[in-house]
């Protein structure tokens, strides 16, 4: 036990001094402005529903899969949709494999609640029989880099994988209309989630007793900070969700000027979801066309081969 | 009689390779290595102070986490953590630190065939970029026996449920095994030519697991050649930058 305390990263009292006077000067470390983002790409992998952000040296994947499960029984018509969030070893030194810690399950619950109270995802549009078959949406959140600000980074990526994922289509049918038949993808086009709108979170660090605001703070930067707020909103000017634990007492007039701010930066951040989102439904749309060429092609040589 | 690969691939052709190294900032050494469609990421953390339990205090110490794309660890993720982490064991210098534990996280990211052999490349690609002490590389491949004995390499998904029966194996990747003049050979058979790791599934013949082997041994050339093209690339444009 002792000896993976040793292997701990903490922070020097150096650092730590040198943060948070450079503060005092409205100045951060790596050079942005009190408000500034880092850069944020958003990447998507082969299958539908993977996503991969990079929140400057963060980067979170994102994982959405489905299934066929019963429904609960005070909700039988709607489906439902769980959160899982891997604080993978790989991202920082002091994260143990096996259960997840406080942070992992923190950052599950934000993103959670954001999605389901202000019901973002569309649950009853999930149901196949009512009372017997639903859809059951899994999302895996996997934290690869621990760069600072992981509950944005994750919050991005579960939009991104949400918005390009493709459930099977299924029919009812067969005697009694009691049989699922689900359709596979060669023969009838997977369909979309509905997603009435895109709640993106903001989280805020506060400095020196809550008078100083920082967004988007660093791993440095969160080890030296006195308290942090999550704000989720979405770009109608809706609070998703707030998130405040404990810690350092702030002034309200500061908890406002918060809102105010990720209220207004949320239109900009939504639109560089959607375009990623759009640009990649683009290639997988042109992509098939291609795919269509090369069945033909072999199902034309394929009986010349055999005789 | 040629067997017809779903993908236009020659039953010896392996999928595009694409490698590459320091993607992440936090791990110490991280690669991230596709064959055609799997993709598998790997991360290293330097040796940390103290070894594990029922671990030798006199050698340096690998711990090997696997991370499934989606799901709780099971008994099959437990046994690609044990085979990693032996093969591994083999190809590191285990002297020069001991007593310290040095991670590695393998985290799939897509898995269409063939994703064994992936992650230990990648995990060795990791430790080089981690420099981690390494006698040599290690090179590892998927050859599958399909119905009719012939031995096709790399299989995708979908090639893997249909064969009887396939291996995985894994070969040195010394600077020796390239020029085959100046092997030294001991007792017939030279050291560079030995199999590290071999994982079978199925049933296959004494002979076929040998023809697995041998058209195994020629592909590692091609991979070999990919890996040192891969280091010197960056190499120099490492010192180009500096």
């Amino acid at each position: 036990m002792e000896g993976r305390l040793n292997n701990m990263w903490r922070l020097t009292v150096n650092e730590s001094k040198f943060v948070e006077s450079a503060l005092q000067s409205e100045l951060r470390v790596d050079g942005r402005g009190l408000y500034d983002y880092r850069k944020l790409t958003i990447k998507f992998g082969k299958e539908s529903g993977s996503s991969e952000v990079q929140l400057g040296q963060t980067h979170v994947m994102a994982f959405v899969t489905a299934q066929l499960v019963q429904p609960y029984k005070d909700r039988p018509n709607e489906g439902s949709f769980s959160i899982f969030t891997v604080f993978s070893p790989m991202a920082d030194p002091s994260f143990e494999p096996g259960h997840p810690g406080e942070s992992a399950v923190e950052l599950g619950r934000i993103i959670d609640r954001a999605l389901r109270e202000s019901r973002a995802v569309d649950t009853e549009s999930l149901c196949v029989l009512a009372g017997k078959l639903v859809w059951s949406v899994r999302i895996d959140l996997h934290i690869l880099d621990n760069g600072g600000n992981l509950v944005d980074a994750a919050n991005i990526a579960a939009l991104a994988a949400l918005l390009t994922f493709r459930r099977p289509d299924c029919t009812v049918g067969g005697e009694n209309s009691q049989e699922v038949i689900i359709h596979p993808p060669e023969e009838r086009e997977p369909l979309p989630l509905i997603i009435h709108h895109l709640p993106v979170a903001f989280t805020f660090g506060f400095f020196n007793k809550g008078s100083i605001l920082v967004m988007d703070p660093t791993y440095v930067e969160e080890a030296v900070m006195c308290g942090r707020m999550t704000v989720t909103v979405n770009a109608n000017g809706d609070i998703c969700a707030i998130q405040k634990p404990g810690e350092e007492g702030v002034n309200q007039s500061v908890i406002l000027h918060c809102l105010r701010l990720a209220s207004s930066r949320a239109a900009a951040t939504t639109k560089i979801i959607r375009e990623a989102v759009e640009a990649y439904n683009r290639e997988r749309s042109s992509q098939k066309v291609k795919r269509h060429h090369t069945l033909a092609k072999s199902e034309v040589l394929g009986p010349v081969v055999v005789v | 009689m040629e067997i017809d690969r779903e993908d236009g691939r020659t039953p010896n052709q392996l999928r595009p390779l694409a490698c590459s190294r320091n993607i992440l900032h936090r791990p110490h050494g991280s690669a991230s290595w596709s064959q055609g469609d799997t993709k598998v990421l790997a991360a290293v953390y330097g040796p940390k102070a103290g070894a594990k339990k029922n671990e030798n205090a006199e050698k340096a110490c690998f711990e090997v986490i696997w991370k499934p794309k989606t799901g709780q660890i099971g008994k099959v993720e437990k046994e690609y953590e044990m085979i990693m982490k032996r093969t591994i064991q083999s190809i590191c210098v285990l002297t020069v630190n001991p007593n310290t534990t040095t991670s590695v996280i393998i985290q799939v990211v897509h898995d269409d065939g063939s994703l064994l052999p992936c992650a230990i490349n990648a995990a060795c690609a990791a430790l080089v970029d981690a420099g981690i002490p390494m006698k040599h590389l290690a090179v590892a491949i998927c050859c599958c026996l399909a119905d009719s004995g012939y031995v096709v390499l790399d299989p995708n998904k979908l090639e893997e449920k249909k064969m009887t029966a396939f291996a995985y194996l894994v070969f040195p990747n010394t600077t020796l095994s390239v020029l085959s003049e100046g092997s030294s050979v001991a007792k017939g058979e030279s050291v560079e030519h030995g199999i590290i790791t071999s994982v079978t599934h199925g049933l296959m013949s004494v002979d076929d697991y040998f023809l697995c082997v041998e058209n195994g041994r020629a592909a590692t050339a091609s991979l070999s050649a990919f890996f040192r093209k891969n280091f010197q690339q960056s190499q120099r444009d490492s010192s180009k930058a500096g």
